[in-house]
């Protein structure tokens, strides 16, 4: 019902395009992962290397601790959930549902037993004798998930599960993979391009860039003190401020902040835009003033522009309250944790 | 200015029509010449063309030789058009336009080259040798058809399935070829139509069995009679029929 997955040092190529280049990862069993990356980060092939769609050049593949790294997908204990649902549109949704079994060689009324509770799972019961094409988006994508799950896999690969949904929906998916998630405890294994949706639904992020994991670890984490400047801009905007490490700390045109245990040399600052006006924080960088500010509802969006260095804009979120007119003066106070320093020159 | 392109449409289909409307006329003719004036109708020649063996043993041979072959065809043509286009073969290119290079050549040089192959193999000539011949006729047809619907878009679904555990077979049969009957629906219809008044081929390669359009061909040799034209009737109201089939069950699906 669950197992563990290890991949050992993995590296593809699709001719001279480097997909992976020595991924190495430990998944725990009935852990929810997302791997998360733009298009092009390896983050698909990543998952047909552990679905067995892909055999990798090299490295190593484990699943509850046995190697399967050329064995086919059909015997692996994976199953994959494909973007498009791929759901067979000549059978019904018990059919759809029960052809793991099937193929098990299990007996008609026992898999339509096990294919009706799966439906039930997914909340769409009273409809197996339907065809897929009678069935909006959402619903598909239960029935995808019913049919991957009726076969009670150790690991669930789900390739952008979300992608063709709307936003709303989007949403309430995300929830329900998750419960469904506790309730089975198998292991899943989430691709997606939405940090948004890496952050709801997963109890640990792998962010994906070229072929390489920039940064893992649980989505708290991964969004407040990233790895790397990639991950930082990844998971969110990002206000970048160039610097220069020295003895006295990281010196910007703000003025000197803590940088211990860094590198002297060029650098980068990077504050989040919820973090830079927080009344009471430790640190300042002076005064800035409103260059144009936006009402969203749950915050309000500024443009800033610092005393010390005018030219420079800056993002923030302020608390919403009164939307500030522009050449309003704000200050800049954010606490200790909300700093990131990262060597070299910004993007 | 309205009228005119109503008139445009009724010479058209005039244009086309037409020679299949007289010949259907009279068919009904009362008298032994199937020319103006008509004095029918009269049903006295499908009587005798229904009573003649000859005819309607004639039209058993073309159906079962056009299912027949059309069958074989488009079972070839499947698997031909699965293989490639599911696998990344060497020469696939090449194998391609031989598959389908036959729907170039003629009908009289195919049946000519078989005829040739078959006697010197010492096949005897029989409603199975024509059989063949239609084979190679309508394989390229199935092929081209079946293989321009082989999208990609039903590849995810057969990954999924051979990922539930699926054996090749089992993915063919319960999962390619249900995603595409239309299409091979399509293809055996339309082998069936071509197979059914083919005459040069069926004349090369047949000898005491035959089939409808040799007959027709061995009896014009006696000259124009109404039985001809009621044994054309009944050819047009096969094919009518094949198309009204084809159309309420083919693309009446395709559309919803």
């Amino acid at each position: 019902m669950t197992a563990s997955v290890t991949l050992d040092g993995v590296s593809h190529a699709f001719g001279t395009f480097h997909a992976l280049r020595d991924i190495t990862l430990e998944v725990g069993a009935g852990e929810y992962v997302a791997l998360l990356g733009p298009s092009g980060c390896g983050k698909t092939t990543l998952l047909s290397v552990l679905g067995g769609f892909v055999m990798p050049d090299a490295g190593g593949v484990r699943i509850g601790g046995v190697d399967m790294t050329r064995v086919p997908p059909a015997r692996r204990p994976t199953t994959t959930m494909f973007q498009d649902y791929a759901l067979f549109p000549h059978m019904s949704l018990r059919d759809n549902v029960a052809f793991g079994l099937r193929m098990a060689g299990m007996g008609r009324t026992e898999r339509h037993r096990r294919a009706d509770a799966k439906l039930d799972l997914v909340g769409l019961r009273a409809d197996g004798a339907k065809r897929p094409h009678e069935l909006s988006g959402g619903q598909r994508q239960r029935v995808a998930l019913a049919r991957a799950l009726a076969i009670e896999p150790d690991v669930l690969l789900l390739d952008e599960p979300l992608g063709a949904l709307d936003l709303k929906l989007r949403r309430a998916m995300q929830d329900e993979l998750k419960a469904i998630q506790r309730l089975v405890g198998t292991t899943f294994i989430h691709v997606t391009h939405d940090q948004e949706e890496a952050m709801a639904i997963a109890d640990r992020i792998v962010v994906m860039n070229a072929g390489r994991i920039e940064d893992e670890g649980p989505p708290a984490r991964v969004y407040r003190m990233p790895a790397s400047l990639f991950a930082a801009d990844f998971m969110g905007e990002m206000n970048h401020i160039p610097a220069t490490v020295s003895a006295t700390g990281a010196e910007t045109p703000l003025g000197t902040l803590p940088a211990a245990g860094l590198v002297p040399g060029p650098a980068t600052v990077c504050i989040r835009p919820e973090a830079l006006c927080q009344p009471g924080g430790a640190l300042s960088l002076g005064e800035a003033e409103v260059r144009d500010a936006t009402f969203f509802g749950t915050h309000i969006r500024a443009h800033l522009s610092p005393k010390a260095a005018p030219e420079m804009v800056l993002v923030a979120h302020l608390s919403p309250g009164e939307v500030p007119s522009p050449g309003a003066v704000v200050s800049l106070t954010l606490s200790a944790e909300a700093l990131c320093i990262f060597e070299g020159d910004s993007a | 200015m309205r009228a005119l392109p109503w008139l445009y449409l009724a010479l058209a289909f005039g244009f086309i029509y037409l020679p299949v409307g007289t010949l259907v006329l009279f068919s009904f003719q009362d008298s032994t010449l199937p020319v103006p004036p008509f004095d029918g109708p009269s049903l006295r020649w499908y009587r005798e063309v229904l009573a003649d063996d000859d005819v309607t043993g004639a039209l058993l041979h073309s159906l079962a030789v056009a299912i027949g072959a059309s069958a074989i065809a488009v079972l070839l043509g499947f698997l031909a058009a699965n293989g490639l286009a599911r696998h990344a073969l060497p020469g696939s290119a090449l194998i391609r336009i031989l598959l389908i290079a036959p729907l170039m050549v003629s009908y009289l040089i195919v049946g000519l080259g078989l005829l040739i192959v078959l006697t010197r193999m010492g096949l005897g000539l029989s409603l199975v040798t024509a059989g063949i011949g239609h084979v190679v006729i309508n394989l390229p047809l199935a092929f081209a058809i079946l293989y321009a619907s082989m999208g990609a878009q039903h590849e995810n679904a057969e990954r999924a399935a051979r990922d539930l555990g699926a054996g090749e077979s089992q993915v063919l049969c319960l999962v390619t070829a249900p995603m595409l009957a239309p299409a091979i629906a399509a293809a055996f219809f339309l082998s069936v139509t071509l197979s059914w008044d083919e005459f040069i081929i069926a004349f090369l390669l047949t000898r005491f069995d035959i089939t409808l359009p040799v007959e027709i061909w061995s009896m014009l040799r006696s000259g124009l009679s109404p039985r001809l034209n009621a044994i054309g009737s009944v050819v047009f109201l096969v094919s009518v029929a094949l198309v009204i089939l084809f159309e309420l069950t083919v693309l009446r699906r395709r559309r919803r």
